[in-house]
């Protein structure tokens, strides 16, 4: 194959995706910010201060990196979900099919737009909340261990952009992709840890906590960012680079047997 | 096996067949479309013409049958055959987001061609979308938006172009100058297959039609052939006065001063007038209306019956 179809579509793909983003930037950026900032009011500065967490560190702290791997993996999932969907509803996804692209450049393009996207989210509400630390705390909330965080936050966005792809592309209606993201995404992601410690859980449910990937993505970012968590970050990162491959899979599959046709 | 004189041709179709559940839509369709040629597929809607597309495209399996590109199968190696291949589908794109130079710009690498600013252009020149090319599709009129799947289509310069009812609900003017443009991309060396129930343009621009009713081919052959193998000529003559009662063969109609002829196109007008044995100075007009592929298309439809 020409090497000009190595890299030309996936970077077209990539390109359209983050120019789609940007065309929209106040639904795909400046909305998950403002609900970002209503969580840390809400539940950092006014319910936090009542509630305890271990090692000193502030409710606030606690909750800023969940918040941020929420904001990123619900933004890396709708990227590229609604990408997919709106090229449905118009009929351009059928482009896709037509042109000389292969399944796994649209995917790891549709991922990466996904991932940029979430990590743009994300990073916004690392800044809200370093306002919000200084503000209530007066201290800096610095990074514990920036590499690690990174790769967390990489690792989850693209394993969401992923699912976002395989839901999008083998749903038939408007109303199969909501109730995905209503019925698994949103309880996988509140139950996962972001507001809560393990600690602070019956045994029985911890168990059953451990069984979520995403309280090892969750985690995972929280010991990039303030140093704790739950879990050790190394087992983390296996399940959740396990996790990755699955959902890629997942995502190819679902190019194969899923419908580029309009709806 | 190809021989070396021989080309291969632009697209073969091979008994190809489509399934829709119970709804057999193509029931083992075979032809060929040669390098440079306008070839038509005819047909009245629900034929089978679109779901035949679809599958050269690979927008949808076949039940069972091949399909080659320029000798490329386009199920084996698709993204190669997809890189000879440009398509204008029958319904209209909607692309919500991104304007017109926008989207061709990234149909454009979608086929590895990052930068083609130059062909982009010259299309936007070519098919008058230059002043809109910052508009979105819903800005666009109906004959815009038309243009622009062109344009979509041709971006990557291929060989072998496919027009699903180009011309389904568009004014006469923007016809004309499509079929202009056909033309054109025909001397560049663009090999086009086109379906349309407009037969009268098939027969202005195609070189070969196909005829396909309910999913089989009904018939095949150089337009012109098939409308003279298929239609008739009505020869009318008018006399200066009134003669006796003609007996011929061909006679359809016959009144004081005029009688009315149906000729096989193949029959001359010289065969009849010497069958007649009639006096040419009584003759006042001959009038010669030429049968044309809508004839020979309501012929074969009849045939069905
Ligand atoms: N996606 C589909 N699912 C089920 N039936 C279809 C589909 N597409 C076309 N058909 C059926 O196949 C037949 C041929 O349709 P089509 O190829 O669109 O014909 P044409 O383009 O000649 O009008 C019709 O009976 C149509 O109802
Ligand atoms: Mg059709």
């Amino acid at each position: 194959m020409k090497n000009s179809l190595r890299w030309g579509p996936f970077l077209t793909v990539l390109d359209r995706e983050i120019s789609r983003f940007i065309k929209v930037i106040v639904q795909t950026v400046i909305t998950p910010l403002v609900n970002s900032v209503l969580y840390l009011l809400i539940f950092g500065v006014s319910l936090g201060s009542h509630i305890k967490i271990h090692d000193g560190i502030s409710y606030l702290s606690f909750l800023i990196p969940g918040l941020i791997m929420m904001g990123c993996l619900n933004n890396a999932f709708q990227n590229a979900s609604s990408s997919i969907i709106t090229a449905k509803f118009g009929g351009d996804l059928e482009d896709f099919r037509v042109a000389p692209l292969t399944r796994s450049q649209i995917v790891w393009a549709m991922s990466l737009g996904g991932l940029i996207r979430g990590l743009t989210v994300g990073v916004m509400t690392y800044l809200a909340g370093l306002l919000f630390v200084f503000i209530a705390e007066g201290q800096i909330l610095g990074i514990a261990h920036p590499f690690i965080l990174i790769l967390f936050l990489s690792i989850g966005g693209l394993t969401f952009a992923k699912l976002g792809i395989s839901v999008a592309f083998w749903s038939k209606s408007f109303d199969q992709l909501s109730a995905v993201t209503g019925f698994i995404l949103t309880p996988l992601i509140y139950l996962g840890g972001v507001f809560f410690t393990l600690e602070s859980l019956h045994p029985w449910w911890q168990q059953l906590a451990k069984l979520n990937p995403l309280l090892y993505f969750i985690n995972g970012v929280r010991y990039g960012l303030i140093g704790v968590s739950d879990v050790s970050w190394p087992m983390a990162c296996g399940i959740s680079l396990f996790t990755l491959v699955v959902f890629h899979l997942l995502a190819l599959r679902s190019l194969r047997t899923g419908s580029f046709l309009r709806w | 096996m190809q021989s070396a004189f021989q080309p291969v041709a632009a697209l073969r179709v091979n008994d190809l067949k489509k399934d829709y559940g119970k709804n057999q839509a193509v029931k083992g369709v075979t032809f060929s479309v040669k390098p440079g040629e306008v070839f038509g597929l005819l047909g009245p809607n629900g034929a089978g013409k679109t779901s035949i597309i679809s599958i050269i495209v690979t927008l949808e399996p076949a039940t069972s049958g091949c399909v080659e590109i320029f000798g490329v199968d386009v199920a084996q190696q698709s993204r190669l055959a997809k890189t000879k291949v440009g398509w204008v589908p029958q319904e209209i794109i909607n692309h919500g987001y991104f304007t017109v130079e926008e989207i061709l710009k990234f149909i454009s690498g979608f086929h590895g061609r990052r930068k083609n600013k130059d062909r982009i252009d010259y299309l936007l020149h070519r098919l008058s979308l230059w002043n809109h090319r910052n508009k979105k599709v819903k800005e666009l009129s109906g004959g815009m938006k038309r243009r622009l799947m062109i344009g979509k289509a041709l971006v990557h310069e291929p060989k072998l172009l496919l027009l699903d009812e180009p011309t389904a609900g568009v004014d006469l003017e923007l016809r004309l100058s499509l079929w202009k443009f056909v033309e054109d991309l025909k001397k560049e060396g663009v090999s086009i297959l086109l379906t349309t129930h407009y037969l009268e343009e098939a027969e202005n621009i195609c070189d070969r039609v196909a005829v396909l009713h309910h999913g089989e081919l009904k018939k095949i052959g150089p337009t012109q052939e098939l409308v003279q193998s298929l239609t008739s000529r009505m020869i009318r003559l008018h006399f200066k006065r009134e003669i006796r009662p003609l007996k011929h063969p061909y006679l359809t109609l016959q009144n004081q001063m005029m009688a009315e002829f149906s000729l096989p196109s193949a029959t001359g007008i010289g065969e009849l007038l010497n069958d007649l044995q009639l006096d040419l100075r009584m003759l006042n007009d001959i009038q010669i209306i030429e049968g044309n592929l809508e004839d020979a298309f309501r012929f074969i439809l009849e045939q069905q019956k």
